[in-house]
């Protein structure tokens, strides 16, 4: 992995997932691929990694699946959102917006502690 | 590029269609992610070898990947099924409910049989439940043993304990925490409203430690209280205390007057002691004196003891036994052999009712067998008229476990609704039963719908929906699919004749023999008792109890010369013919037991004979109409004791004398002491003393005044009737002395019709359970053979339009009814030859194999079996032969 890629948060991979997925049931390759470009790779998620959080959230009832075929005609496995899956997005998204705002200010700040 | 991976067989996708297959959707899923990646490294220009490379690295571990998610499929999958389950059930029971909604007739009729045989089954089981098994009221109840001194090899019951004994077993038996001892007292109270005898136990304190419930108020006596010599106090019965002394939360210090003596009362004991008929009304302190101490032939005592923690029951009577063995060397005159009879408490408690209960309890169970085996019989025929829809569903893809839980599902709905409904039914038969019940039946009237018996219900309820369930459902789905589909109805070829059906009514009429059989056994012993003739007149006659406090009539003179009085007043009232006085009520109270000897021989003679004593006035037996036999009665002169003579019954004289003249000839009473010899001068007729179903003990009566009793009977013998002159009876006894207490007052019939009350409580419930196991068989037979003749109405109509008259139509079914109905009754007298056994303690007067009662049994069953038939039979003539033969 490269050194300037950014180590991911615990559980920030379900928000990536679920925030991928708001736009539409999506096989795992396609999240994969979204990340990488939307990120311009920089966050280098260990795509294997990616399975277990979705069959996780799928217990979890936040996503379903269902196989279907690609645009290639190609059998792949398409994740789409539940009404909870979206619900615990809107939750997580305005955390992480919050906790991101935070985090800029304290990074940007040019006072020294008093 | 292929999909499937070389090493799995292409057809191997296809079994997706039927479930499923996880590893691999998770194989697959990777693969496709991992060719994709390849794809693209390889359209970026990459080698196929660095494209591979790349992918792999990208992606990571795939074991690892793979076995986390096979986990969580594993642990998805889990929860899918339970949820699956969990909706199957709800489905089953959904479809149960609109199932048995859909027919309300059957369903109405399967829950009432079975709330009717679940119902009877739970009011029997909660009379079962308080009486036989619930735990005494007593902390430590479980290791509490009545102990009694055994008298010889053929002894199971024993006699009560000799105060010496029970002293000696007390100082010898640390196996025991406590060892109590108690007997019966009476007591006149007097100073709080009208005088009143009361029942009293004279207990030592160790009574306090085996049968002990808290005290409502004060405290129970001690072992300082318990000696002789000690200041008198009384514990208080829950009862005594809220009736005579309302209930004075100050009752504690006062002191009550107890024939003639002051006492101060310590406590109330709670109203939990009153779970027997005798219970007593107050405790007094035994206080055994060093005299009584030594005492070892008069066996009085009742003694119960606490077997102290880690000894176990049998250890502890035997080491009891020891000290017996060698009690019974010291002391041979004691009528003991050294054994000990020891029951835990609850069974001496329980006592003869036993039996009685559990032949209830066998046939209430009977009844729930025969009302299963009309609901099974229900079932199998909707399992034949369901054959369609079975089918269907079955060809629409359900399997066979699936129908079957299906089909279980709606019998044990059916049961769980029979058993709620039971329950309504228990309730109310079980206050039936209360109000029914003698109170010669302990504990039964605080028996309720408790935790044990609803869950005694349910378990019941729940095991006669499988059982009856699973061979229709079993039944209903074993099937020939085209066949039903084809809706051939016609497979009425296959009668009545050896199918399950079948066996079932004849189950049931069998089982309904046995009820029968013994429902008539009782019957019969009922009125064998009511033929008794008890030995004297019972009708026209009062009893009522007086008691003469030694304290105002300290001598024996005062005593005669008072019952003297009391005599003539009650003699005064108009109505009253006779007025007689006997200590002991024969059939109410046992007389005093006595050894008596013949003359001619020495008092070492063995030949003595165990008889009863009871002391009269001369004129008792032509009061009571017991006929004198031979010679006279007590004259005036007897009653001064100017010389002893006695009156003995016809037993005894024919034991004593053989056929020789018994006038003049000499008996000895009671060989503890010096004998004292009396002469016989009557002998009478023998009396049924201890219960009509019981043979006339020996008997010697002595004149009034002989011996000391303080407490008789009036028995006065009216020309109205009896019951009427109770209250002038009163007023004459509180004439003579307004402090005496006149208690017992009841009319010989009465008396009577109390001691049969227990056998009259079990026939009468028998009787019942005997009626409705027939209503339930008539039913079955009934269902069966209407069954039938709907299924040959095809071959009735044929044998009509062949010129079959209507009687021979109607002969023929009957003769299937009655075909079953004779086979269940062969199979019933057997095993009614086996059952009545079981009653051979219930039962008088009649032998358990009542030639009578089996035939009259097995009569009213053929008959209610052809009643049953010809409800069908008659329909069966008026088929139309044309319509039978058309819609077949």
């Amino acid at each position: 992995m490269a050194t300037e890629s950014v180590a991911l948060l615990q559980g920030t991979l379900d928000v990536i997932v679920l925030k991928t997925l708001s736009w539409g049931p999506m096989h795992g390759f396609g999240i994969a691929r979204w990340i990488q470009q939307t990120t311009d790779d920089a966050l280098r998620v260990e795509e294997g990694s990616l399975y277990p959080a979705l069959y996780r959230m799928e217990n979890r009832g936040w996503v379903r699946s269902q196989w279907r075929m690609t645009d290639n005609n190609r059998r792949a496995k398409y994740y789409g959102l539940t009404a909870s899956g979206r619900r615990q997005l809107e939750a997580q998204c305005s955390s992480w917006s919050a906790f991101s705002l935070a985090m800029s200010r304290i990074m940007d700040a040019t006072r020294q502690p008093a | 590029m292929s999909d499937a991976p070389p090493n799995e067989p292409r057809w191997r996708r296809y079994l997706r269609f039927w479930r499923s297959d996880p590893a691999a959707d998770v194989s697959d899923e990777l693969r496709f992610h991992l060719e994709s990646r390849i794809a693209e490294n390889l359209a970026a220009g990459m080698s196929a070898v660095d494209a591979r490379s790349a992918a792999a690295e990208r992606f990571g571990d795939v074991g690892a990947v793979e076995r986390s998610l096979a986990s969580l499929t594993r642990e998805r999958e889990t929860v899918e099924r339970r949820v699956a389950w969990r909706q199957v059930v709800l489905q089953d029971f959904r479809y149960a409910v609109r199932q048995l909604a859909r027919n309300p007739g059957f369903t109405a009729v399967a829950v009432l049989t079975l709330a009717l045989g679940i119902g009877a089954n739970t009011a029997i089981f909660s009379a079962v439940y308080s009486v036989l098994l619930r735990p005494l009221p007593y902390a430590h109840a479980d290791r509490l043993v009545e102990v009694r001194e055994g008298t010889g090899p053929s002894d199971s019951y024993g006699m009560a304990v000799t105060m010496g004994n029970y002293d000696t077993w007390q100082r010898r038996s640390p196996q025991f925490a406590a060892l109590a001892a108690y007997t019966y007292a009476s007591f006149t109270l007097t100073g709080a409203g009208t005088p009143q005898e009361l029942l009293a136990f004279a207990a030592t304190s160790d009574y306090w430690r085996t049968h002990f419930i808290p005290p409502v108020l004060g405290r129970y006596f001690g072992p300082a209280e318990d000696q002789p010599g000690a200041p008198r106090v009384v514990v208080l019965s829950y009862a005594l205390w809220s009736n005579t002394f309302a209930s004075d939360p100050h009752i504690a210090g006062r002191t009550i007057v107890l024939s003639g003596k002051p006492y101060t009362v310590i406590g109330v004991a709670p109203n939990e002691y009153a779970f027997t008929a005798s219970a007593p009304q107050l405790w007094v302190p035994l206080a055994l004196t060093p005299a009584e101490r030594a005492e070892h032939t008069d066996h009085e005592l009742t003694v119960v003891g606490l077997v102290r923690d880690g000894v176990t029951m049998p250890n502890a009577v035997r080491q009891l036994t020891a000290v017996q063995r060698e009690l019974a060397h010291d002391y041979p005159r004691g009528g003991i052999d050294g054994s000990i009879i020891a029951h835990p408490l609850r069974d001496s408690v329980v006592g003869r009712v036993r039996t009685m209960m559990l032949v209830l309890f066998a046939a209430v169970g009977l009844v729930l067998l025969i009302a299963c085996g009309n609901v099974m019989n229900l079932l199998l025929a909707r399992a034949a008229v369901r054959r369609k829809e079975v089918a269907i569903r079955s060809a629409l893809g359900a399997g066979r476990r699936r129908l079957v839980a299906q089909l279980l599902t709606e019998s044990v709905l059916l049961a769980a609704l029979g058993g709620g409904t039971g329950i309504a039914v228990a309730a109310v038969g079980l206050r039936a039963l209360i109000r029914v019940s003698p109170d010669s039946v302990p504990r039964l009237m605080d028996a309720t719908l408790n935790g044990p018996v609803l869950s005694f219900a349910a378990a019941v309820s729940l095991v006669c929906g499988i059982v009856f369930g699973v061979w229709p459902a079993l039944r209903a789905t074993r099937l020939d699919l085209q066949q039903s589909l084809r809706e051939g109805s016609r497979d009425a070829t296959r009668v009545a004749r050896g199918s399950m059906r079948t066996l079932l009514v004849i189950a049931e009429v069998s089982l309904a023999l046995v009820l029968l059989v013994g429902a008539g056994l009782l019957v019969r012993s009922a009125i064998a008792l009511q033929r008794v003739p008890p030995g004297f007149d019972p009708h026209g006659l009062l009893v009522a109890d007086v008691a003469l406090p030694a304290s105002r009539y300290p001598t024996d003179t005062s005593l005669t010369a008072a019952f003297e009085r009391i005599s003539a007043a009650v003699q005064s009232i108009p109505g009253a013919s006779s007025v007689a006085l006997v200590n002991r009520i024969p059939i109410r109270d046992f007389g005093m037991d006595c050894a008596v000897w013949r003359d001619g021989t020495n008092t070492s003679d063995p030949a003595s004979m165990s008889a009863n004593a009871r002391v009269a006035t001369g004129n008792y037996f032509a009061t009571m109409k017991t006929p004198l036999v031979r010679g006279r009665t007590f004259a005036a002169a007897d009653i001064d004791g100017a010389y002893p003579v006695v009156v003995i019954n016809q037993a005894l004289a024919h034991r004593l004398f053989g056929d020789a003249d018994p006038i003049g000839r000499r008996v000895a009473q009671c060989p503890s002491g010096t004998p004292t010899w009396h002469e016989v001068v009557g002998v009478v007729a023998d009396v049924h003393a201890r219960g009509l179903d019981d043979s006339p003990p020996n008997e010697v009566y002595y004149p009034l005044g002989r011996l000391r009793t303080r407490g008789m009977s009036l028995v006065v013998r009216t020309s109205v009737p009896p019951a009427s002159l109770a209250p002038a009876v009163r007023r004459a006894v509180a004439g003579v002395d307004p402090e005496l207490a006149v208690s017992g007052v009841a009319t010989m019939d009465e008396i009577i019709a109390r001691s049969m009350a227990t056998p009259h409580f079990t026939t009468t419930l028998l009787v019942l359970l005997g009626l409705t196991g027939l209503v339930l068989a008539a039913v079955g037979i009934y269902g069966i053979i209407a069954y039938f003749v709907s299924q040959r109405a095809h071959e009735i109509g044929v044998r009509m339009a062949l010129g079959a008259s209507r009687r021979g139509v109607s002969l023929m079914v009957l003769r299937q009814g009655l075909a079953l109905a004779g086979a269940g009754v062969a199979i019933g007298l057997v095993a009614s030859a086996a059952a009545t056994r079981a009653l051979a303690g219930l039962i008088y007067g009649v032998s358990t194999h009542d030639p009578a009662t089996f035939l009259g049994v097995t009569g009213v069953l053929l008959v209610v079996a052809a009643l049953a038939s010809l409800v069908p039979a008659h329909r069966a003539t008026r088929l139309d032969p044309l319509e039978a033969l058309r819609g077949g």
